[in-house]
């Protein structure tokens, strides 16, 4: 497997044989194809951040189910705060492979 | 590293997200129009509301145009969600005008997408939004001939219910 990306938290691969990524959330890693990764983008890019600092989102978590609901993760506002940047981080260096492959 | 984004997806990550955008101002513009279709209708404009329903499953047909486009080449399309479609207006010709309005916007919209295309070196969407210049060039045309015949025979009375005959007439044959 070749790393991806490192945050605080996360980190992200992309397996040397077979078409698929593997993220690592420390406690538990997933298996996923690209469709998968675009679904996890798209629902980390839906999540307001601002609701955790106006009171909105009282808890300040948030539940992520991926994979056609395969998996459910519960994060806190500093793990959200970290997610994002972990996916940017991802498709960064994934793009930065595109240039360079 | 084998690239597996591009061995999936065809076009631009960032390109596909900002299509999603546009699905759901296509989504947005259909809703607006049937909006203005109803309005139409209640107000025995028979020409207007025909002209307003065919303008609605246009807009439609260009959301699944965008939307298809991305899932054929390995993106996701997202179905949109539609809120706040205003129902109230005050005289046809502020229906037109704002339909008028609302073509502007979607049609800065697409340039938008053409120009980050252009940026990312997307060629592949950057071909496809050509129809959709080309288009929105037409729609803005339609709108523009049917505003000018407001200037030409007024809107009170009579005037309105002629004017209203000639609508289906400002769609370029």
């Amino acid at each position: 497997m070749t790393v991806l990306f490192e945050s605080q938290f996360f980190t992200s691969y992309q397996a040397e044989k077979g078409r698929y990524f593997i993220f690592d959330f420390n406690h538990k890693m997933i298996k996923l194809s690209f469709c998968q990764l675009l679904a996890f983008r798209q629902k980390v890019k839906e999540i307001d951040l601002e609701k955790h600092f106006t009171g909105e989102n009282e808890h300040g978590m948030e539940i992520l189910l991926l994979c056609n609901r395969e998996h459910m993760f519960i994060f806190n506002t500093l793990e959200v705060i970290d997610l994002k940047q972990f996916v940017k981080g991802t498709f960064a260096m994934l793009e930065l492979n595109s240039l360079v492959y | 590293m084998k690239d597996l984004v591009r061995q999936k997806l065809s076009i631009h990550v960032e390109i596909m997200d900002l299509l999603n955008e546009q699905i759901k101002k296509e989504a947005h513009s259909s809703s607006i129009y049937l909006a203005m279709a109803s309005w139409c209708d209640h107000n025995a404009l028979d020409y207007s509301a025909e002209f307003f329903y065919e303008q609605s499953l246009e807009e439609r047909e260009h959301m699944m145009k965008i939307f298809r486009f991305i899932n054929d080449n390995g993106g996701t399309a997202y179905s949109p969600e539609v809120s706040t479609i205003n129902h109230e207006y005050n005289s046809l010709e502020e229906i037109f005008e704002t339909a008028l309005d609302q073509e502007i916007k979607i049609t800065k919209s697409i340039h938008n997408i053409v120009f980050q295309c252009r940026k990312l070196q997307d060629l592949t969407t950057e071909n496809f939004l050509q129809w959709f210049v080309h288009e929105q060039m037409e729609e803005e045309q339609t709108i523009r001939r049917a505003l000018e015949l407001f200037d030409l025979m007024g809107s009170e009375g009579l005037a309105l219910k002629l004017l209203d005959e000639r609508i289906p007439h400002i769609r370029k044959k």
